[in-house]
């Protein structure tokens, strides 16, 4: 590993490096888990329109907070999160609404939140360092009370999915027949858009709005070209990402650059080794067929 | 499965496609279906399965009221086409007939399936790998992971080659002489090896049922 000795030694002596390693692990791992059943329904954009609608809560919360001076919200987070949820579930029902056109719920609720986002940033007095944040991500900033809820979203997710792995993997791959077996298939879609949000609303913290879905796709879309089957895909999906994380943390410290570019910068060097590998080892098994019938 | 039809008319917007459909089949009966593109056949098996939903006392399905009917993982049904599944994510056959199955079949019976239709090897294999021919049987073994009581299956034998259709229709008369009531549509009833019961030629949504004397015992 090339992880500096200055790195693991902050990591020892601070507890907001410790905060942000057990935060980024989860997320990293939370992420490509939840990003591999979006990927699935050919659903990538659902992400980057949730973190948008959250980012709307964000603002709100700032507003409220910093503008009317109501303090009961505390954290303009617990609003984000809110307002994932509210969006995922705006998302089903006009999915649900125009049943042959289902991609238009997206740009219809990507451009309420950002107008929203708009609207409360200007009255909250402009950009300021906290929607810097919001945008680009934080992972240092990161508290005892956020690793407590993620700790517990993390929990409570990973006991959903092994109870439901089965009926979330038949209605992403076949949603017809998953109707067909009775498993009722509104009901789990609506769930885990609400999972979605909430993982979308806490990775803002890591990499920002700007960068949330690239948490969950990228992985994703590299370990679906190696992987050999199902659960061995999400399994490389989760160690690209952890590894983007681990590096990206890292390097953020080192250099001191921003947290979530860095992480989304490092899933992508993984995106095109893999792709790049693929190609190359392509090209030289066809080479030793090509030599093998000659002979 | 015991199934019962009784003057069922169906239609999209303002164009009927099926007309005053009455029939009715035993547990162990096997119906073939027969008729041209746009017959309304896909329409008559979404009827059945619950897709399309149809007014009240129309469809029975063992005695009970098809729209009050909740036992639906007791039907098999092996589409024409596969367009609904979201291909190239990796998944094996193992992966997508365990997600299929709901504790009716052990691991031995899902095995004997995979050898029956000639993919055993095939279980771990990447679905993105197979064949059209392999990844049909892949479908006609997920239909039967729940010990179905009525298989429903719409031309699914195109794309296999002639062995693999023998090897099918064994497998379907077995299934037949196990008391499970098969609706098979096909536009090749000559040359296929199924023993069927009944033949329903369906003509611009207006039916015609035959009951026609089985070939029990006969080798398929």
């Amino acid at each position: 590993m090339i992880l500096s000795i200055s790195f693991l030694r902050a990591l020892i002596d601070h507890d907001f490096m410790q905060y942000a390693l057990i935060t980024g692990l989860l997320i990293g791992f939370l992420a490509p888990l939840i990003g591999s059943f979006v990927v699935i329904r050919r659903l990538s954009l659902i992400a980057d329109t949730l973190s948008h609608f959250s980012l709307a809560g964000l603002a709100i919360g700032l507003y409220f907070i910093h503008i009317l001076g109501i303090t009961f919200i505390r954290d303009p987070l617990y609003l984000g999160m809110l307002f994932a949820v509210i969006g995922s579930i705006i998302i089903e029902i006009l999915r649900s609404y125009y049943k042959n056109y289902k991609e238009i719920s997206m740009p219809i609720v990507i451009s309420l939140g950002t107008a929203l986002s708009a609207l409360f940033i200007s009255l909250s007095g402009g950009f300021s360092s906290s929607v810097y944040n919001y945008l680009f991500g934080s992972i240092l900033t990161v508290g005892r009370t956020f690793t407590i809820i993620i700790i517990a979203v993390t929990a409570v997710i990973v006991t959903l999915t092994i109870l439901f792995f089965r009926q979330m993997v038949i209605i992403s791959f076949d949603e017809a027949y998953a109707r067909l077996l009775g498993i009722r298939v509104n009901r789990f879609q609506l769930v885990t858009t609400i999972v979605l949000a909430l993982v979308v609303s806490l990775s803002i913290e890591t990499v920002g709005v700007l960068l949330v879905s690239s948490l969950m796709i990228i992985p994703v879309a590299a370990a679906m070209k190696v992987g050999k089957s199902f659960k061995n895909t999400l399994f490389i999906a989760i160690i690209f990402s952890e590894i983007s994380v681990l590096l990206g943390l890292w390097l953020s410290f080192e250099v001191g650059l921003p947290s979530g570019a860095t992480i989304v910068l490092f899933n992508i060097l993984i995106l095109l080794i893999v792709a790049l590998s693929k190609k190359i080892f392509a090209k030289k098994s066809l080479k030793v067929k090509q030599s093998e019938s000659q002979i | 499965m015991r199934i019962q039809l009784t003057n069922l008319s169906f239609g999209y917007d303002y164009r009927t496609v099926l007309k005053d459909i009455s029939f009715k089949l035993e547990s162990g009966d096997f119906l073939v279906i027969i008729g041209n593109n746009g017959s309304g056949k896909s329409t008559l098996i979404k009827c059945i399965l619950g897709i399309n939903k149809v007014p009240s006392k129309k469809i029975y399905l063992d005695d009970v009221n098809i729209n009050d009917y909740k036992s639906w993982i007791n039907i098999g049904y092996v589409p024409q086409k596969f367009d609904d599944f979201n291909y190239e994510f990796p998944i094996t056959v193992n992966e997508i007939l365990s997600a299929s199955r709901y504790g009716k079949v052990s691991e031995e019976e899902k095995l004997e399936w995979l050898d029956r239709l000639g993919i055993l090897e095939l279980q771990n294999e990447n679905i993105n790998n197979l064949s059209g021919g392999q990844l049909q049987r892949v479908f006609i073994v997920r239909s039967l992971m729940n010990k179905p009581k009525l298989l429903i299956l719409d031309e699914p034998t195109v794309g296999v080659d002639a062995t693999n259709v023998e090897r099918f229709y064994s497998t379907v008369n077995d299934l037949n002489r196990m008391g499970v009531t098969i609706i098979l549509i096909t536009h090749d009833i000559k040359s296929s090896k199924a023993n069927f019961t009944h033949v329903m030629h369906l003509h611009q949504g207006e039916a015609t049922v035959k009951k026609v004397a089985p070939k029990r015992g006969e080798s398929s």
